[in-house]
């Protein structure tokens, strides 16, 4: 895929991430005290509190990971300070010079042409004397 | 059995291609390409291809506007203010989570921002691409034509040797 394609792609993945980091977080979140007035909420010590723990720095480095990435994608950008009319300068110019190699080659295929019909009379005439069905001239 | 339309009748101007075959300047020249917009099915289309800017749609342009962006650059402070952003929604969805809305909100103007900065890219992108086939197509036909050279000077020497052959009886 091409490199602007791909820096789209890891976007789209970053904001994905994203979401699915605050969404999961706040989905799975648990209970906490709101005011002096109440109790603590109780917290049941079980194994889905240690995955909780565990799940903000797994997926807080899976983001930072995505975004590091999204920068050595850029880093990686083959982008010359070239402008818009420096570029198409450029354009005109190949297109020239493609224009004079494409007629010499035009030009070098008509000769070739030639020198193969001519090949194929000497051919035809070489043939005829051998088979003396032509007296040489 | 269902009550189904019938298809319309084919566009009446098949008849003026009567005698296509036998002079083919009788019969009128196809419509020349649109120009300009157009209309297909009620909406509006225009032929100019262009990259609709922030502003047109209505977006704050977070990265300065000039002549030459430098996209690498722009392309990465616009992603560490992502990341400050995303910070910024964590702490405030802790501490006052009444307020995520404004967070959000600026996250998603970085995206746009980054995605437009994208997009711009690809007309750049393009004409390099142009520029690497043109360069391709040169260096095919330069070699082509050295090809071509070669073969048919050793034809002439072949002939000649045969030639040379030949008179030698």
């Amino acid at each position: 895929m091409d490199s602007v394609s791909q820096l789209q792609e890891q976007v789209n993945t970053l904001a994905s991430l994203a979401f699915n980091t605050f969404g999961t977080l706040q989905r799975d979140a648990p209970p906490v005290r709101l005011s002096p007035n109440y109790s603590e909420p109780s917290t049941n010590p079980s194994e889905d509190t240690v995955n909780i723990a565990e799940q903000p720095k797994l997926m807080s480095a899976a983001l930072v990971k995505a975004a590091k990435q999204f920068d050595t994608l850029v880093n990686a950008l083959p982008v010359a300070e070239g402008d818009e009319e420096a570029q198409l300068k450029q354009i005109a110019e190949l297109e020239a010079e493609n224009e004079v190699v494409g007629q010499e080659l035009q030009w070098q295929l008509e000769a070739a042409e030639q020198d193969l019909k001519q090949g194929q009379e000497l051919f035809n005439q070489a043939v005829d004397y051998c088979v003396n069905l032509k007296k040489p001239d | 059995m269902a009550a189904t339309a019938t298809y319309p009748p084919p566009p009446p101007y098949y008849k003026l291609y009567k005698d296509y075959l036998q002079d083919p300047k009788s019969a009128p020249e196809p419509p020349p390409p649109i120009q300009g917009t157009y209309v297909l099915y009620g909406a509006n289309y225009t032929t100019e291809d262009v990259l609709p800017s922030l502003e047109d749609q209505g977006v704050r342009q977070l990265y300065p506007k000039g002549p030459n962006v430098d996209f690498k650059k722009e392309l990465k402070s616009l992603n560490r203010e992502l990341q400050l952003h995303l910070l910024e929604l964590a702490d405030v969805l802790v501490e006052r989570p009444s307020q995520y809305a404004r967070r959000v909100e600026d996250i998603s103007l970085i995206f746009k921002n980054i995605h437009h900065l994208l997009n711009s890219l690809r007309p750049h992108q393009a004409r390099a691409t142009l520029i690497h086939i043109l360069e391709l197509q040169i260096q095919h036909r330069k070699q082509a034509v050295e090809d071509i050279k070669r073969r048919r000077e050793e034809a002439q020497k072949l002939l000649k040797e045969a030639l040379a052959t030949l008179d030698g009886y």
